[in-house]
């Protein structure tokens, strides 16, 4: 399970984050949907530990990311918006290093490894610098990483951006596999059709403010049955 | 012309400009500029002796113009070594080479473009190497006014045709060179011939100088053979140095106007080349070549391993791997030791002997001290621990969100640090043993407080690295470039040793070595532990708020 509770985060002049609650329970694939500059990212850096936040909490598997923060980290897999990656490593070697860094055992890496880069396409590739790889296959060996220890919890930032179709497809696919084991999946998106097609759950923030939680139904519900999901959200955001 | 023009001052802009620099950054480089002006000084006294007597002595046989000829071909070779790395750089290394090709200009006006910042280093060099020799030279031959206005034009055009047969050569090269697969290895390759280049000028100098004490007067006499071969290699060198050795006469302006329309020629030389072949060299540089991966290695590959052992194989791999890492850092250590051997190696039987019985007449006590100092210096100028953190740039942030203790990748940093350190202690070493022949008991010493000050030196840069990094970098070159931070550690570590090194010099009882090492390893253990628990500190304070 994943609970933000009064996550807050200011820059100089800017709130970034206000005051954020959310909970998702396990099982769920939750889109988090939002503008430009709305405060996505500011989220997901925070629950992955990247942005120390200002105020409020955030539990990982009951796990809180400032205070046991290895434990928490342990849980989730993170698949960055940017593929600044170790660019200097070949494929295989940063697959295996992030084996080590999560405790892989050796069987798992030796069939998980080429299961999921065959998969991508990029099995071939496995022996190349990853600086040598196109941004779609950088975003295929993180994935490839992060599922290689199967965490909880997958946090994905705009996961589709600059991925072939067919990678795109096998991507969801993945994410609705992981949740169906009962786990959490849980990214952002401008993408509409994307959160129409997989999300079980939305929320919509703008500027650091949550605006709407819920299933697409409760969605659809609260505002006109006919209309479709992109005048939503932009009347969502509207005036923030 | 217009469009190339633009396309000039754009780049010069962007490579010129002080916007972003920080005023700390200013400061810093004002502050190297008000330092170097005694140096400069200090130079040029010495230039101005060494042509005055040179002068002297080749005057009376009518043999002055040999140093203007010694003079141009120096400045040639010069020239044509700092352009081979310059331009292959900005022509085919920078990162931004490919967003002017996808602009609607010829190749000839990129490659002006292009030559803009190289050619203007040069005139740097130029005007700091040849204006003032020839300006000393027209002093002493106490020359006419003719003289000056041929020396201003010819050190106007002197860098020109090095400079474009040097980038011809490169463009060529680069035509048929398959670089795109090697391009690491290229920048690699450039970047150590810089450091083989000044070991080879040391050794070419100690072996010449070494031929029975002979003067350098004598040798440019006795080799006006080689001189002139030399010269025909250069012949705008020679051109050049007829010319000013008699700038009245018709041979002296022939000479010049010679000069001008080679110049000339090259220009629309390199531009008629570049035209031809620079886009074929500079196409397909950002392509990767592409193996397969073969299934039997996948068991070896995916081998289970600690954390930390993962961790330092990156960071190894991250600086074995990238040419600016490989060069500034693994080079760069090994330079200082090897610039060593070398030195003491070539010293004449006579002086070595004359070292090694020196070092024989000196006390343990002594001997041991200057071992040190002298590792101290070679340890404090690698700067594998002041770029630790760095290094990772934009790729930092990964270190965040992986469940990895700030404690670990801290530590790995430290191990990589320590570890090129011992590369140069073992150099150290060789020497001390085999050279120097100091007794095993003082090396033993001398190896215990070495691996100590290898771990304090590294935790000093790791501590300003962590304090300030500079993580927003598009070019590996910007980690070391234009940062003081070098600097700041060797002043610290200059500040932490030389207390130690006092005391170990001053205190009568530290005569005796069971009392210096003891001190010593009190010392070094002190400072050692003081060092991890401000580190310790600092990682707290730090670790998750570096951002790039």
């Amino acid at each position: 399970m994943i609970e933000l509770t009064n996550l807050t985060k200011t820059y100089p002049g800017k709130t970034a984050v206000q005051s954020l609650n959310l909970t998702i329970p396990d099982g769920k694939i939750f889109g988090f949907l939002g503008p430009n500059g709305a405060g996505k990212s500011t989220t997901i850096k925070m629950m992955t530990g990247i942005l120390p936040m200002d105020g409020g909490s955030i539990q990982l598997n009951g796990k809180d990311i400032s205070k046991e923060s290895i434990a928490a980290k342990k849980s989730i897999g993170y698949v960055p918006d940017r593929s600044d990656i170790f660019l200097r490593l070949k494929g295989i070697e940063y697959l295996n290093f992030i084996a080590d860094v999560y405790d892989v055992p050796k069987e798992v890496r030796e069939t998980k490894i080429p299961e999921l880069t065959k998969q991508f396409g990029i099995y071939d590739a496995l022996d190349d610098h990853i600086q040598t790889y196109s941004h779609g296959m950088k975003q295929k060996i993180v994935v490839s990483g992060v599922l290689l220890h199967d965490p909880d919890i997958w946090i994905l930032d705009e996961p589709l951006t600059g991925l072939d179709p067919k990678s795109s497809y096998t991507l969801k696919e993945m994410m609705r596999e992981h949740a169906e084991k009962g786990k959490i999946v849980f990214f952002s998106t401008h993408v509409l059709e994307v959160v129409e097609q997989l999300c079980d759950e939305v929320a919509i923030i703008n500027q650091g403010k949550i605006q709407f939680q819920g299933n697409m139904k409760e969605m659809k519900q609260q505002f006109k049955e006919d209309d479709n999901l992109e005048r939503l959200f932009l009347e969502l955001t509207q005036n923030g | 012309m217009a469009k190339t023009w633009i396309l000039i001052k754009t780049m010069l802009k962007m490579q010129f400009s002080t916007a972003g620099k920080s005023d700390m950054e200013k400061v810093s480089f004002g502050c190297l500029f008000i330092m170097v002006i005694p140096f400069g000084f200090f130079i040029l006294t010495m230039l101005n002796s060494l042509i005055g007597s040179l002068y002297a002595s080749l005057s009376p046989t009518e043999n002055e113009n040999v140093i203007l000829g010694l003079l141009f071909v120096s400045v040639t070779i010069i020239y044509i070594f700092v352009t081979l790395s310059t331009v292959l750089s900005s022509f085919y290394f920078a990162e931004d080479v490919e967003s002017f090709i996808s602009l609607p200009f010829q190749p000839y006006q990129i490659v002006m473009g292009k030559a803009a910042v190289p050619f203007l280093s040069l005139y740097g060099i130029n005007t700091i190497l040849l204006l003032p020799s020839l300006l000393f030279y027209g002093i002493h031959s106490q020359s006419t006014i003719v003289y000056y206005a041929f020396a201003l034009i010819l050190w106007a055009l002197t860098p020109v045709i090095p400079f474009a047969l040097t980038a011809i050569l490169v463009i060529f090269i680069m035509r048929f060179a398959n670089i795109s697969k090697n391009k690491d290895r290229t920048k690699m390759f450039m970047g150590m011939l810089g450091f083989l280049f000044i070991i080879g000028i040391n050794i070419f100098i100690r072996l010449d100088s070494n031929q029975n004490g002979t003067g350098m007067e004598e040798i440019i006499t006795e080799q006006n053979g080689l001189l002139d071969l030399v010269t025909k290699f250069f012949p705008t060198a020679y051109f050049s140095s007829i010319s000013l050795t008699s700038p009245s006469s018709l041979t002296g302006v022939m000479y010049l106007l010679l000069v001008i329309a080679l110049t000339v020629g090259g220009i629309i030389l390199f531009m008629t080349v570049g035209q031809q072949w620079y886009f074929k060299g500079v196409l397909g540089l950002s392509g990767g070549k592409r193996s397969t991966f073969k299934d039997n290695q996948l068991s070896k590959r995916t081998r289970k391993q600690p954390v930390l052992k993962s961790l330092f194989l990156k960071e190894m791999r991250t600086i074995l791997r990238t040419p600016t890492f490989f060069t500034q850092i693994l080079v760069q250590s090994l330079f200082f030791p090897v610039f060593l051997v070398v030195i003491l190696l070539l010293e004449s039987s006579g002086s070595l002997s004359s070292l090694a019985a020196g070092i024989e007449g000196w006390s343990a006590h002594t001997t041991l001290i200057v071992l040190i100092a002298f590792t101290i210096l070679g340890l404090g100028v690698n700067p594998a621990a002041s770029s630790s953190i760095s290094r990772d740039g934009k790729t930092w942030f990964n270190h965040l969100y992986l469940p990895i203790a700030a404690r670990d990748v801290i530590n790995s940093k430290l191990l990589i640090s320590f570890f090129l350190n011992l590369l140069s202690i073992t150099v150290i070493s060789v020497v001390i043993l085999f050279v120097l022949q100091v007794s095993i008991l003082v090396w033993a010493i001398w190896l215990l407080a070495s691996l100590a000050i290898s771990w304090i030196t590294s935790m000093i840069g790791l501590i300003l690295d962590l304090e300030q990094p500079k993580l927003n970098w598009t070019d590996e070159r910007e980690v070391f470039k234009g940062r003081m931070i070098g600097l700041f550690a060797l002043a610290i570590e200059a500040l932490v040793f030389a207390a130690m090194l006092l005391l170990l010099w001053l205190v009568p009882v530290f005569q005796n070595l069971v009392f210096s090492s003891l001190f010593m390893a009190f010392y070094l253990g002190l400072t050692l532990s003081i060092g991890q628990w401000y580190l310790n500190k600092k990682v707290k304070e730090k670790y998750t708020t570096l951002q790039a």
